[in-house]
């Protein structure tokens, strides 16, 4: 097998990360707004660090797996919680736990502390968290006051968010054409996980080594039925020739959509609009308050030799300094309590940001498994499949088996 | 060694030295690689055959080979008949030929990735121009992206356009057609259809071969831009996860290079398989077709 690593690596070496002289070397994944805020940070930082760009999760994963597999891994990566789980089995990460303890600037008092409880491994810190960022609700404000609709409380519940995706989903010409959707949200298993938290069923069997989704219960199936009422009974959600012709994010920047479900990530998109204000409510819940945690972390590469000099960069990057930066181009939650309380955080558009620091108290991460981007992947096809479904007769009970059984072997491999 | 001999071998040393190291050793590692269970960040994990056992058994591989196999059943007859069509109107000598014919080439020339995304606007199922174009005219319009069989047709029309090098292949296969040739038959009282199949067809029939086997091999490869950046290889469930796609979600996405690796050793036998086939079948064709003209 040396001899195929060898040969792999020999093939793989134009694509891997290798670093230009001593400078540390950051991979980073992100749409263009988030990587001018990560050149913002390197630039202030003034240390000899240069990043690794790519656009997305999947690219990021390749160019990680392959640049290590090559031998020359970044020095450090900034990965989602939920895409971690394989490089840390695999000892590919370094814990972050020892550079903490030893460092001046930084302590794990400066972050939220159930945040960090993401990335702790036997108790040590495996990477450490750049944002806190959660599901909100973005709303539009003349779509609201011009159909005399009462804009969201912080005290609103789901029924009462459909209700009013009901009066705000409108047909303005009467040509038959909905013009105004009252709600937009992708049908994947992040979306779902927070309502299903809400009903009181969990999502898997197992919190720390999930062998199964959890949601053969009647709590389960009824947070389901209520994300797939969405589209199918209520119609308040666009159809899925609506969504692949325009994505929600555009829908609700062009002033179609009323609300919108989704993170922090969209906020520097939205801080261009100029037709109409907008801000930000809480995730409404079908029962108790929940939430699910949206974060991503700098990990350490076990195989760099510029260990210290790119934990420099994460004390930077995660001080006072490198937070009101990211805080200040709209990018993230801060992950450190002094900076989201700062007006860096909540001085700008939306003019509502405390509300994502309020779901901090009830936020929770998804199982961190190292098949769950596989997992993920066909659980999302499986939830588009009957959220789309034409005949609008998908019933949750079918999706929730569905999603148990055909996910069952992948949890079996990654746990 | 002759200087002759030893002049050819010195011309195709440097294609050989690519053919070994971009062809067969990274098929030789994929070979081997098959055999393995590797993320490529831990130790490989020798385990057989396991992981075509495990081929057999997933819905998703099985879904993404049907639907390659389909995709090289429809592609390929289309595309020879449009380069073949396409030749034949474009080999005289008329006005403007040669804008026709740079017509038919450029979109081979365009990046997969580049005409994927030109196609990913003009499928657009409500502001597309394609839809437009069939509402103005009163025709249905389908919904490319996200009913399953309309999402499959909407690659076969991806690729069927980028037919440039077939109809290359095929222009010059039918100006090699001797002009004598087509004067004695028409002499002899053949019709116009009589000389194509009796004449032009059977002496294109090599060049035709070779373009059938070059599209049914590449059809494999030609469906990855459309399925990852148009359709994503959905809708639900996986109708246009065609074996490259799979092989990339396996390999890049998943980690699970032996497992992608088998995959694509599949892919290989299959396509092979398929070459194999076609020349059989022609071969007897032409037999057949010597046999009557004796």
């Amino acid at each position: 097998m040396r001899l195929v690593a060898a040969g792999l690596s020999l093939l793989l070496l134009g694509a891997a990360c290798s670093g230009a002289g001593g400078d540390v070397t950051v991979l980073v994944a992100g749409d263009p707004f988030e990587l001018a805020a990560y050149r913002d940070v390197v630039e202030a930082s003034g240390l000899p660090v240069r990043l690794i760009e790519v656009t997305d999760r999947d690219q990021l994963i390749a160019r990680l797996s392959t640049s290590i597999a090559a031998g020359d891994p970044p020095d450090l990566f900034l990965l989602n919680y939920r895409y971690q789980a394989r490089f840390l089995a695999t000892g590919a990460v370094a814990p972050m736990q020892q550079f903490l303890d030893r460092s001046a600037v930084l302590a794990e008092g400066d972050f939220f502390p159930q945040v960090l409880e993401a990335f702790r491994e036997g108790g040590a810190l495996t990477c450490l968290p750049q944002n806190a960022a959660s599901l909100v609700v973005y709303y539009n404000e003349e779509i609201f006051a011009a159909a005399g609709v009462p804009i969201p409380t912080g005290d609103w519940t789901w029924d009462e968010m459909v209700g009013r995706a009901q009066l705000l989903t409108q047909d303005r010409d009467g040509d038959g054409i909905v013009d105004v959707h009252g709600l937009g949200v992708e049908p994947e298993v992040i979306r779902i996980a927070p309502l299903v938290w809400s009903a009181g069923s969990e999502l898997v069997d197992r919190e720390d080594a999930p062998t199964s989704f959890a949601l053969a219960n009647e709590e389960a199936v009824r947070a389901v039925q209520a994300f797939l009422d969405l589209r199918a009974r209520f119609g308040v959600v666009p159809t899925d020739e609506e969504a692949a012709s325009q994505d929600l994010e555009s829908r609700f920047l062009s002033g179609h959509l009323a609300m919108l479900i989704e993170s922090r990530k969209v906020v520097p998109a939205l801080r261009t609009i100029d037709a109409f204000g907008w801000d930000v409510a809480p995730l409404p819940p079908i029962g108790e308050p929940a939430n699910v945690l949206h974060s991503d972390a700098y990990c350490l590469a076990s195989a760099s030799d510029r260990k210290q000099a790119a934990f420099r960069f994460v004390e930077f990057a995660l001080g006072p300094e490198g937070q009101r930066i990211l805080a200040e181009a709209g990018r993230i939650v801060p992950v450190r309590p002094d900076v989201a309380a700062s007006e860096a955080f909540l001085g700008g558009e939306p003019a509502s940001s405390e509300v994502f620091l309020d779901q901090l108290a009830w936020t929770r991460p998804l199982p961190r498994v190292a098949a769950w981007p596989e997992i993920e992947d066909a659980a999302n096809a499986l939830i588009e499949e009957a959220f789309y479904d034409p005949t609008g007769g998908s019933e949750a009970a079918e999706l929730v088996l569905a999603l148990m059984s055909q996910t069952q072997a992948l949890f079996a491999r990654g746990a | 060694m002759d200087p002759e001999r030893r002049a050819l071998w010195l011309l195709a040393t440097p294609f050989l030295f690519g053919v070994v190291l971009l062809v067969a050793g990274p098929a030789l590692l994929t070979l081997v690689m098959s055999a393995f269970e590797w993320d490529l960040v831990s130790e490989a994990r020798f385990v057989g055959a396991a992981n075509f056992r495990e081929l057999l058994g997933d819905d998703v591989f099985r879904i993404s080979l049907r639907n390659s196999l389909w995709y090289v059943a429809v592609s390929v007859p289309l595309k020879l008949l449009g380069a073949l069509g396409l030749a034949l109107l474009l080999h005289r000598r008329t006005r403007a030929r040669g804008l026709a014919r740079a017509s038919v080439v450029l979109p081979a020339a365009i990046p997969d990735a580049a005409w994927a995304l030109v196609w990913l606007w003009i499928l657009n199922p409500l502001t597309g121009p394609l839809n437009l174009a069939l509402q103005a005219l009163g025709l249905p319009t389908p919904a490319w992206l996200t009913q399953p069989g309309a999402a499959r047709w909407s690659v076969v029309l991806i690729g069927l356009l980028q037919l440039g090098e077939g109809f290359l292949i095929a222009l010059a296969a039918r100006q090699g057609v001797p002009g004598h040739l087509h004067e004695t038959a028409e002499a002899a009282g053949a019709g116009p259809w009589a000389r194509f199949v009796r004449v032009t067809l059977p002496l294109m029939a090599p060049a035709l071969l070779l373009v059938v086997c070059r599209d049914a091999v590449a059809s494999f490869q030609a469906t990855f831009a459309p399925a990852l950046l148009v359709t994503g290889g959905g809708p639900p469930p996986h109708a246009t996860t065609f074996l490259p796609l799979f092989v990339y979600q396996n390999a890049f996405e998943y980690l699970r290079y032996g497992y992608a690796a088998a995959a694509t050793v599949v892919m290989i036998v299959v396509s092979a398989s398929i070459v194999w086939l076609m020349i059989r079948t022609v071969d007897r064709w032409r037999g057949g077709l010597v046999e009557q003209i004796r």
